[in-house]
């Protein structure tokens, strides 16, 4: 139950930052030092190390652009969701001080000192490994994917937020409930599903003032150019963040949005009703379902809840733990099996044969639960059954679940 | 060459054509007078045994022809073991047998000058009398579109085994020569016109006769016995290349593999880690590399990364690391790590031969062969002269995995020619477990029986004066193979699994699959793993050795493992093969083929009469359409599909009924001897409470032949099963894998070539490798000591996954102008706790819901059968 992240040069083998997760000991000196030397001794063999398995524990070394080395040790994850882990913790560094920064290095120590804004991002981002403990805050997380909320409500906010949109004079902006997106103009879906998601993270991250204004390269559309991301408070626990240049100040954002929004604050709270549930209380669910998981895989954006039922309001003791098989299903099986990984398209010829075999529908079977995840086109609905179930009615369930979701209007799915 | 077989030659010059000269030789060469009161006891074998380990590894083909190995097969004259007659004999079984030993020690201390070339096994070749030649004059006919002996003489030729010699390996449609009765398939065409031919200069010498309207052809009748007059003796071989291989390397051919190798991230390594100090000489704690030498091999080079990775990741994470993927020039390798006190052993892959879990399993595999062979690592590795043995399987074991993992020889890999395709996942075939053909009653009955009275070396009943003398060996079980499946099994099922990860490694599968064995006999030193190295203390082992005797013939494979030391006479060092016992169980092999089994089991195979797979066709039916089918499927059963699947049974065995007559079987029966006599006796009293009333059987003519009939004829009774509910069939391949008793259910190989069915395959493996390490992970976390589950670190939502399932869409790759429709289907696994685990995966088109508990059961249901 526990995960390192360790960052070093990749030429001196400098230690940069060194993040853990879990009851664990930081990893001593002599270890960063070591987990570092056999991948640069690998190189001179003209090998790169790539990861390594235990029985319980996954490490991933994963050097980007001849310039910095992530090593990553995790228990109880898959090798691809630790390297997809360590992918986004880059991403994240690139985001606060710059792809340019990275590749020059020419001051460590000031580097060093820029990352530290970083730290919430990368502690956040090993939050979304599946470590097997029901004890983090933060298990609704999936990587490389940013989580919405589906309110009522989502409608109304959208037509105000895009309002809001042209007062500022910027395309990307959205609004975040608990640091889900609510709603979003179509610019900022049209991000890489990684920016959004750290985007997201940052507007949460060291939330102390009403308001922030921060620097931020694009790891995807703009790793050399900064921009502001500008996010203000409307009430709280909702965000309202924008992507803009130069103009305009935060002042006038922040005015813009209280102009905006002033006679939205009904709709906002009763929005904020719908966490922790995430999800129309309205639509009809089937008793059976202990929770849900609905990913669309283009836009990179999921939709969890772990207790879909009205009457479930009151928190019982294993909801959260729902969530974590959730997760774990999604990242053993559905990620396996149903997404195809992005890798093969790069040698296509190679993978042509096992390309042709293409996952859609996947389930499995445990002593205490059941899950079932079915795929029409890029939607994937993940469900957490009891174990009572029959598994031949999961699939008819699911199927019918899954329809009803992305057909429903009310939904904004 | 061998000196024996020298002084053999010279033998059978100075006695001429002799009927047997193999025997003549034998009578001279030992002085005692044992050999001659039998014709087949000599020991053909006697020579291969190794000097000093006593190890034996013999084989004997016959000849054939390239990828043509039916065709000779039928004219191979079954090897009579005459051992019936020997039975008779009236002198004590025992004393004979001592005798015997004397007289092998006797024959020992011929001078022996060791052979230079190969140091562990050697081949003797086998030969015999020559057959009839033919004279044979032929008319020319043209056909230009075929190649010139075809066109010209209307023959196909191909090579006889040495690679030299011209074979007729057939005839074109409407060719002449097919009506020639003296020209069979086999011959060896010996000269045209007086020309001598070789494969060499068979077109040259053509060419020049292309204006003659008729030629005359010399044919000599080859297959069954050996020519072996012309050719020089060296140059006389009827062993493929494979079989070459399997015996041992020539120097040149392992040089030139082992630069190929180094060309690949492939090999294994063994080290001392105590050793690895700065002070040390550079490879001072190498205990064993291949390929070699140390400086070109990538795993040696870099040895350092995992010997670091190893202690590293055991101090972070107190675990053991089991594998490390790397790219070694953009090529992605695997490497697995098994640690042993202070030794550690590395073994290296490319991704294009096995994937991780692939890796895993083939490593684990050649280590518990190392330890049947050898008792532990240290010993196979350190001792100096297991050394050759070791390298020369990695050369193998290498080219196999180069080569997608499918059996090849070295030149493969050495001429550069093309490759296997990238390779196909496995599954089945890496896991630690036998792919076991389940026979019908009466068979299984026969095959134990006989597997029972060989084990039970019983031998009073053959003895008047009373037995003083301790017998030798104790069989502590032995186990039946056909076409590499497991057809019975006498062996504890650790050991079943020893022997046969051993017989697979080591490639005797593939020989008895591919090859027409003559005689293959193995005699070797081993470890079972219920004798040394179990950690069960309670079960006290007698102190003793452990020898594997593997037997095979045809396509038949018998391995005995027999233990000296205990309540046999004490061991002895460096025990070479005993003639008696290793006659004991050919004959038992040969018993058993009396019996028509391996007819049975071929029968088996082809028509495969357990649960059935199919493979996909374009969906020309709805999904409504099964599901209405499904209400009707239940009452068409019951009438439908039963007579035509009998009649087509029934008329097969009139065919076997015949053929029966005709085959050499019958011949036999008149001199089986008081072994079978004893058999009969029992069948007779066994059949008699059986089948007591109304059994067609009379009782006083029943013999081999008639059991053997009873046997044969049982499958006309069985009928193909259908394991998935519904009408059609949509069940593509099934697997039951037990771990606990060692044994693979699942259909015969794919006889039917289909890209789609390939392609569903591979993806089904890949499927099942996940799923199998999912529930891997289940057996674990039930296995744990509840004290240790607090504090474990797995995680908890995969502490309990027994049925895991994924459904895949795959397009329709046979059929070009159907690309568009696809097929799905479902891939399943499933894992049973009781009464021990076991695991099914199913596959099957996705069409009609399957339940995946019931398919267990009916698949259970047709091995309790």
């Amino acid at each position: 139950m526990s995960a390192h992240v360790v960052c070093v040069t990749s030429g001196g083998g400098l230690p940069i930052f060194s993040r853990k997760k879990g009851n664990t000991d930081s990893l001593p000196f002599s270890t960063i030092g070591s987990l570092n030397g056999v991948h640069m001794f690998g190189k001179s063999q003209k090998i790169t190390l790539q990861n390594t398995v235990t029985e319980d524990y996954s490490l991933a070394w994963k050097e980007y652009h001849d310039s910095l080395v992530l090593i990553g040790i995790s228990s109880g994850c898959t090798i691809e969701v630790l390297t997809k882990t360590l992918d986004s913790i880059f991403n994240a560094i690139v985001l606060i001080v710059g792809i340019e920064e990275i590749k020059s290095q020419r001051n460590i120590e000031r580097f060093k000192r820029e990352l530290r804004i970083c730290y919430p991002l990368i502690d956040r981002l090993l939050d979304s490994l599946d470590c097997g403990d029901s004890g983090s805050r933060h298990s609704s997380d999936l990587i490389g994917l940013v989580e919405t909320i589906l309110c009522p409500e989502n409608h109304l906010i959208q037509i105000v937020l895009d309002s809001f949109t042209e007062c500022v004079d910027s395309l990307f902006s959205c609004v975040l409930i608990h640091g889900k997106i609510a709603a979003a103009t179509n610019s900022w879906w049209s991000l890489h599903p990684e920016e959004i998601k750290l985007l997201a993270i940052l507007a949460q991250s060291e939330n102390t003032s009403s308001s922030k204004d921060i620097p931020v390269f694009l790891p995807y559309k703009s790793p050399t150019v900064a921009f502001r991301f500008v996010c203000c408070t409307l009430i709280p626990d909702i965000q309202l963040c924008c992507l803009c240049g130069p103009t305009p100040v935060l002042s006038e954002v922040e005015f813009s949005a209280t102009n905006c929004f002033k006679n939205s604050a009904d709709i906002l709270s009763s929005a904020i009703q719908c966490h922790p549930r995430n999800f129309h209380s309205t639509c009809h669910i089937d008793g059976g379902i202990l929770g849900l998981l609905l990913v669309n895989t283009t836009y990179g954006k999921y939709m969890i809840t772990r207790n879909p039922h009205q009457n479930s309001n009151k928190k019982n003791a294993s909801s959260s733990h729902r969530l974590d098989i959730l997760r774990t299903f999604f990242y053993q099986s559905v990620l396996t099996f149903l997404v195809p990984s992005e890798d093969s398209n790069e040698d296509a010829e190679i993978s042509n044969k096992s390309e042709a075999n293409v996952g859609l529908e996947t389930y499995w079977c445990s002593e205490y639960h059941k899950c079932f995840a079915m795929k029409i086109r890029d939607n994937i609905l993940a469900v957490l059954f009891n174990s009572s179930i029959p598994t031949f009615a999961m699939r008819l369930i699911t199927e019918k679940t899954l329809k009803n979701l992305i057909s429903d209007k009310q939904i904004c799915w | 060459m061998d000196v024996e077989e020298q002084r053999r030659l010279l033998i059978n010059q100075n006695n001429p054509p002799e009927n047997s000269s193999e025997e003549e030789w034998s009578d001279e060469s030992s002085d005692d007078s044992y050999y001659s009161d039998s014709d087949s006891s000599v020991p053909e074998w006697e020579s291969s045994i190794h000097d000093t380990t006593g190890e034996l590894l013999f084989i004997d083909c016959h000849p054939f022809v390239t990828q043509n190995i039916d065709t000779t097969k039928p004219k191979t004259p079954l090897q009579p073991f005459s051992k019936d007659q020997l039975r008779r004999s009236t002198r004590g079984k025992f004393l004979r047998l001592i005798r015997r030993r004397e007289s092998q020690r006797h024959s020992r201390r011929y001078p022996k000058t060791p052979d230079l070339d190969s140091t562990t096994n050697k081949v003797k070749f086998h030969d015999s009398q020559e057959g009839e030649e033919k004279e044979v004059v032929l008319k020319l006919s043209r056909k230009p579109e075929l190649g010139l002996p075809e066109s010209l003489l209307g023959i196909s030729v191909g090579t006889l085994s040495d690679g030299n010699r011209v074979m007729v390996a057939g005839f074109p449609p409407d060719s002449e020569a097919k009506h020639e009765k003296n020209i069979k398939i086999g011959d060896w065409l010996k000269s045209v016109n007086n020309i001598p031919v070789t494969n060499q200069n068979l077109n040259s010498v053509l060419d020049k006769l292309s204006d003659k309207h008729e030629v005359l052809l010399k044919l000599q009748r080859v297959a069954g016995v050996e020519v072996t007059k012309d050719p020089p003796i060296n140059e006389l071989n009827c062993q493929s290349r494979f079989v070459r291989e399997l015996v041992g390397f020539g120097k040149e051919d392992e040089q030139l593999l082992l630069e190929k190798l180094a060309q690949y991230p492939i090999g294994i390594l063994y080290l001392n880690t105590d050793k690895l100090s700065e002070g040390n000489p550079e490879y001072d704690d190498v205990i064993y590399s291949y390929p070699l030498p140390f400086q070109k091999s990538v795993l040696c080079q870099s040895r350092g990364i995992f010997i670091t990775l190893n202690h590293l990741i055991n101090d972070v994470t107190r675990t053991k690391p089991q594998s490390t993927s790397f790219f070694h020039r953009d090529k992605l390798c695997h490497l697995t790590y098994t640690q042993e006190n202070n030794k550690l052993l590395l073994f290296l892959f490319p991704d294009s031969c096995a994937s991780v879990k692939e890796s895993v399993l083939i490593s684990n595999e050649i280590k518990r062969m190392f330890l049947f062979m050898y008792q532990s690592l240290d010993q196979c590795f350190t001792i100096e002269s297991n050394r050759q043995q070791i390298n020369h399987f990695f050369a193998r074991c290498f080219t196999r995995l180069l080569n997608a993992k499918k059996w090849t020889t070295s030149d493969y890999i050495t001429g550069n020619k093309a490759l296997a395709e990238p390779s196909q996942c496995q599954f089945e075939d890496v896991l630690p477990v036998a792919p076991t053909l389940p026979l019908p009653n009466e068979a299984y009955m026969q095959v134990d029986d006989a597997l029972t009275e060989l084990e039970a070396s019983d031998y009073r009943e053959w003895n008047e004066e009373p037995l003083d003398c301790q017998r030798l060996f104790t069989i502590l079980g032995s186990a039946l193979y056909h076409h590499g499946y497991l057809l019975i099994s006498h062996l504890m099922y650790e050991d079943l699994i020893d022997v046969h990860v051993f017989c697979r490694q080591q490639g005797f599968f593939h020989l008895s699959k591919t090859e027409p064995v003559k005689t293959l006999l193995l005699w070797k030193e081993v470890f079972p793993h219920s004798c040394n190295r179990s950690a069960n203390t309670n079960a006290k082992i007698p102190d003793g050795k452990r020898y594997l005797l593997l037997v095979g013939s045809r396509k038949d494979l018998l391995a005995v493992i027999m233990e000296a030391g205990g309540c046999t006479e004490p061991a002895e060092d460096n025990m070479g093969p005993d003639a008696f016992y290793v006659e004991e169980a050919q004959a038992t092999l040969a018993h058993i083929q009396e019996l028509g089994i391996p007819e049975l089991a071929d029968r088996w195979i082809s028509t495969n009469p357990g649960p059935q797979v199919t493979i996909p066709e374009t969906c020309t039916k709805r999904k409504s359409d099964f599901l209405d089918t499904l209400s009707k499927s239940v009452s068409q059963h019951k009438e439908g599909r039963k007579p035509e699947v009998t009649s087509i049974l029934k008329r097969r065995n009139s065919d076997q009924n015949v053929t029966n007559s005709s085959s050499f079987f019958l011949d036999d029966h008149s001199d089986s001897g008081s072994q079978c006599e004893s058999r009969r006796s029992r069948c007779d009293s066994d059949d008699s409470d059986d089948y007591g009333d109304g059994s067609q059987m009379s009782n006083s003519s029943f013999d081999i032949s008639e059991l053997r009939q009873t046997i044969l004829s049982e499958t006309g009774e069985i009928q193909p099963r259908q394991l998935t509910a519904g009408k059609d069939n949509v069940l593509f391949h099934f697997i039951q894998f037990d771990a606990t008793e060692g044994i693979l259910i699942g259909p015969p190989e794919c006889r039917l070539q289909s890209q789609t069915i390939d392609a569903i395959l591979d993806c089904f493996r890949n499927a099942c490798h996940k799923f199998h390490s999912l529930f891997q992970n289940t057996l674990r976390f039930k296995n744990m000591p509840a004290q240790d589950m607090a504090k474990s670190v797995m995680n908890k939502s995969l502490i309990a996954i027994k049925e895991h399932g994924v459904m895949f869409e795959c397009p329709f790759l046979d059929d070009i102008d159907n690309k568009k429709s696809n097929i799905k289907y479902w891939v399943v696994g499933r894992l049973f706790y009781m009464p021990h685990p076991r695991e099914v995966y199913v596959c099957y088109q996705e069409n009609i819901p399957q339940n995946i508990i019931e398919l267990a059961f009916k698949i259970d249901l047709d091995l309790a059968k």
